[in-house]
């Protein structure tokens, strides 16, 4: 792919168009206050028909599980999902330029989406049982519930699967869950939370070696509390929160793929691969719309009496920006033709993207700061506020040095 | 029933302009549907989904324009059609009516809309223009319309916030105002089967047409932003004083 087409531009402009009237108006209350996204998430899902396909999806996934349940009953091996090389560049297309576009104003909205529906609903696709997703995933999937996905803990973030505390130990035919989790993307409102633990079976294996296991969990369950919305530099459209597990007890039929050995490192680290792809298109509307902001600034602010823009060293900035939209374009127009082909990055790649994305949206951003000067820093134009979202590109879905570490690890290896 | 709605691709309402010669500088700029169209085609769409109706959209102008008709194609019109020659840059709304006429001619519309006015042109031309041409009676200006027993009542706006209402036998043509309706937008399952719906590309000869049968008669000889300031005079001083001055003025001018 090396454009795009003439319906992925008719998306772009309606969802522009959305966008302008939906959600520029109430920039401040989101960006700024403690509005919770999900009212225009869902209102945007509903207008361009994305429930009923979000909807029909769920219920495919559904039908195929349990086909595929029919099979192993048979004592056949169940059909893998042919996938029709070509089929998915759309879908993916459309995919990411809805991210991308959400991202121009608001990064944070498109993180509590896609942790909602991308990790919440990717754990139950990837893992769940039939009757888990009966249970949850469709809801999950058009955005009538809001998921949570939880690993990080106050004592581990970057070794989230080493230091991980929080446990479940078996009881009777179930469990009791005990931890606490933090920075939780929709946290505070999530109806329902993939909770990631170890399994504590009573013998002395060392915390770190022990198995671990998930569990999905329903608001108000008795001993789960969810925190209010912590302060935080940015990202205000995404409620981040804590989760506090005291002796919550949850039945086998929470346990993910009812086997304590269904959702370990492996099911994880598919996530992982997922929301890194996602940074590259969120960056790639961040950068772009700084883009349009500081060429418009450069125009217009006039200084020893030329606009700004005539003097090279803010050239120089424009410029750079530009390259970095065109890269990080190009990268994007790779992962829709991975799709399209039916594969999907490695994690060595999926990590190589997400760095190079979060690092570049961060120096566009603050070049955009300082192209603006002090209006820069001033909350009344948007690019203070682009500024703060981007930091956090470096840092959640893996810091910039863990990805560094797995695009090395890769390297190396023998 | 058969619905014809004309749309005109305009530049984009942010879009920076820039004059050069006749007409703006086209290059780097976004386009978007002209507004009065799009209202024009959100009453077709609602046509269509209170009955049965077959919505055909129609534009003038050069590949960039495709994309207007795939959005419209995306928001629930059935078939589109695209006529374009390079010598028809800069037509005035008689060519433009003519060729939307000659395909219009051949298909027994029950209804043509449009909107009143192009954004950027502010003719208000085209409509009627084409009415005649298709010998058909119309109206411009609509508020509501409402089709029963073969025919359109339709309630048009006049100065100071009147309204009027007049009744048409169909076939007819109506030009509508702005806000008459709340536009939908495209859903995206809706912008997917617009890939597969007809897009008809046609030049002037594939309309029966000559092009000097077609030719402009109406030349722009130039576009340009007035300059700012020109001619006026600030007074300065203390409110006496410039009333003062002010009367000196009018009287140095022989104004009163
Ligand atoms: C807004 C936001 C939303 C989030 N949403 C979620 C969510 O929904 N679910 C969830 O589970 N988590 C979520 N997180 C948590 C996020 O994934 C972690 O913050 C992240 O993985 C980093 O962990 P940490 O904060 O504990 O930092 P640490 O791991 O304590 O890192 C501190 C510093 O040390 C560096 N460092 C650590 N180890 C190494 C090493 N081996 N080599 C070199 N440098 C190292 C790090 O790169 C970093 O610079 C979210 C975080 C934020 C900020």
């Amino acid at each position: 792919m090396i454009e795009w087409s003439e319906e992925h531009l008719a998306f772009r402009d309606a969802l522009r168009r959305f966008i302008d009237a939906e959600i520029v108006p109430n920039l401040e209350e989101l960006e700024h206050g403690d509005t919770p996204p999900y009212d225009v998430l869902r209102k945007l899902y509903s207008t361009f028909g994305l429930t009923e396909m979000q909807r029909s999806r769920g219920e495919a996934v559904v039908a195929a599980s349990r086909k595929a349940d029919e099979a192993r009953a048979r004592g056949e091996e169940p059909a893998r999902r042919q996938r029709q090389p070509g089929g998915n560049v759309d879908a993916m297309a459309m995919q990411l330029l809805l991210i991308k576009e959400l991202c121009r104003f608001c990064p944070g909205m498109v993180t509590a989406m896609g942790v909602s529906t991308g990790l919440t609903g990717g754990a139950l696709i990837s893992k769940g049982t039939t009757a888990q997703k009966e249970r949850w995933l469709t809801p999950i999937l058009t955005l009538e519930k809001i998921g949570a996905w939880a690993i990080t803990e106050p004592g581990s973030g970057s070794d989230a699967f080493g230091g991980m505390k929080a446990t479940a130990c078996r009881d009777g035919d179930g469990y009791v869950l005990n931890g606490n989790k933090t920075f939780i993307t929709n946290g505070p409102y999530a109806d329902t939370i993939v909770f990631i633990c170890k399994l504590d079976e009573g013998d002395d294996t060392p915390q770190r070696d022990r198995r671990m296991v998930s569990f999905v969990l329903d608001r108000g369950m008795p001993g789960l509390t969810q925190s209010k919305p912590m302060r935080k530099m940015g990202l205000h459209s995404s409620p981040t929160g804590e989760l506090f597990l005291q002796d919550v007890r949850a039945g086998r039929d929470r346990l993910i793929g009812e086997s304590e050995s269904a959702y370990g490192r492996g099911g994880a680290k598919e996530t992982f691969g997922m929301e890194r792809t996602g940074v590259v298109a969120m960056t790639l509307g961040m950068v772009e719309r700084c883009l349009e902001l500081c060429t418009a600034y450069a125009k217009e602010r006039v200084q020893w009496d030329k606009p700004i823009g005539e003097y090279q060293l803010i050239q120089l900035k424009l410029a750079k920006m530009e390259v970095a939209r065109m890269n990080l374009e190009n990268l994007l127009f790779r992962q829709i033709e991975l799709a399209g082909a039916g594969r999907s990055p490695t994690l060595a790649e999926a990590s190589a993207g997400k760095l190079y994305a979060a690092q570049t949206c961060m120096e566009v951003m603050l070049e955009g700061v300082q192209l603006f000067g002090g209006n820069g820093y001033m909350a009344e134009y948007q690019i203070e506020q682009l500024c703060r979202d981007a930091k956090v590109m470096q840092i959640y879905a893996g810091t910039d040095e863990i990805q560094i570490t797995h695009i090395a690890r890769e390297l190396l290896r023998d | 029933m058969k619905i014809l709605v004309c749309l005109k691709q305009v530049p984009h309402k942010d879009a920076r302009l820039e004059a050069s010669g006749g007409w703006i500088d086209e290059g780097g700029i976004k386009f978007e549907i002209n507004q009065y169209d799009t209202y024009a085609l959100e009453e077709a769409l609602r046509i269509k989904d209170a009955g049965e109706a077959e919505v055909v959209v129609a534009t003038i102008g050069p590949d960039r324009t495709s994309q207007a008709l795939r959005t419209a194609l995306g928001m629930g019109a059935d078939r589109a059609i695209q006529i374009w020659d390079d010598s028809l840059s800069g037509a005035d709304s008689l060519t433009i009516a003519k060729l939307l006429a000659a395909a219009a001619k051949d298909e027994s519309f029950d209804l043509v809309l449009m909107g009143l006015m192009s954004d950027d042109a502010n003719n208000s031309l085209t409509g009627p223009m084409l009415a005649e041409l298709l010998g058909l009676p119309h109206t411009t200006g609509a508020m509501k319309i409402e089709l029963s027993d073969g025919k359109a009542q339709v309630e048009r706006e006049l100065e100071g916030g009147s309204l009027q209402v007049v009744d048409l036998p169909l076939p007819c043509l109506i030009t509508v105002q702005t806000g008459l309706n709340e536009v939908r937008y495209a859903s995206l399952k809706g912008i997917m089967q617009a890939k597969k719906k007809p897009l008809d590309k046609k030049g002037i000869s594939d309309l029966g047409l000559d092009a000097a049968a077609v030719a402009s008669k109406v030349t722009v000889d130039k576009l340009y932003v007035p300059t700012k300031g020109e001619g006026a005079e600030i007074l300065e001083g203390s409110a006496g004083e410039v009333a003062q001055q002010l009367v000196g003025k009018i009287k140095e001018l022989g104004l009163l």
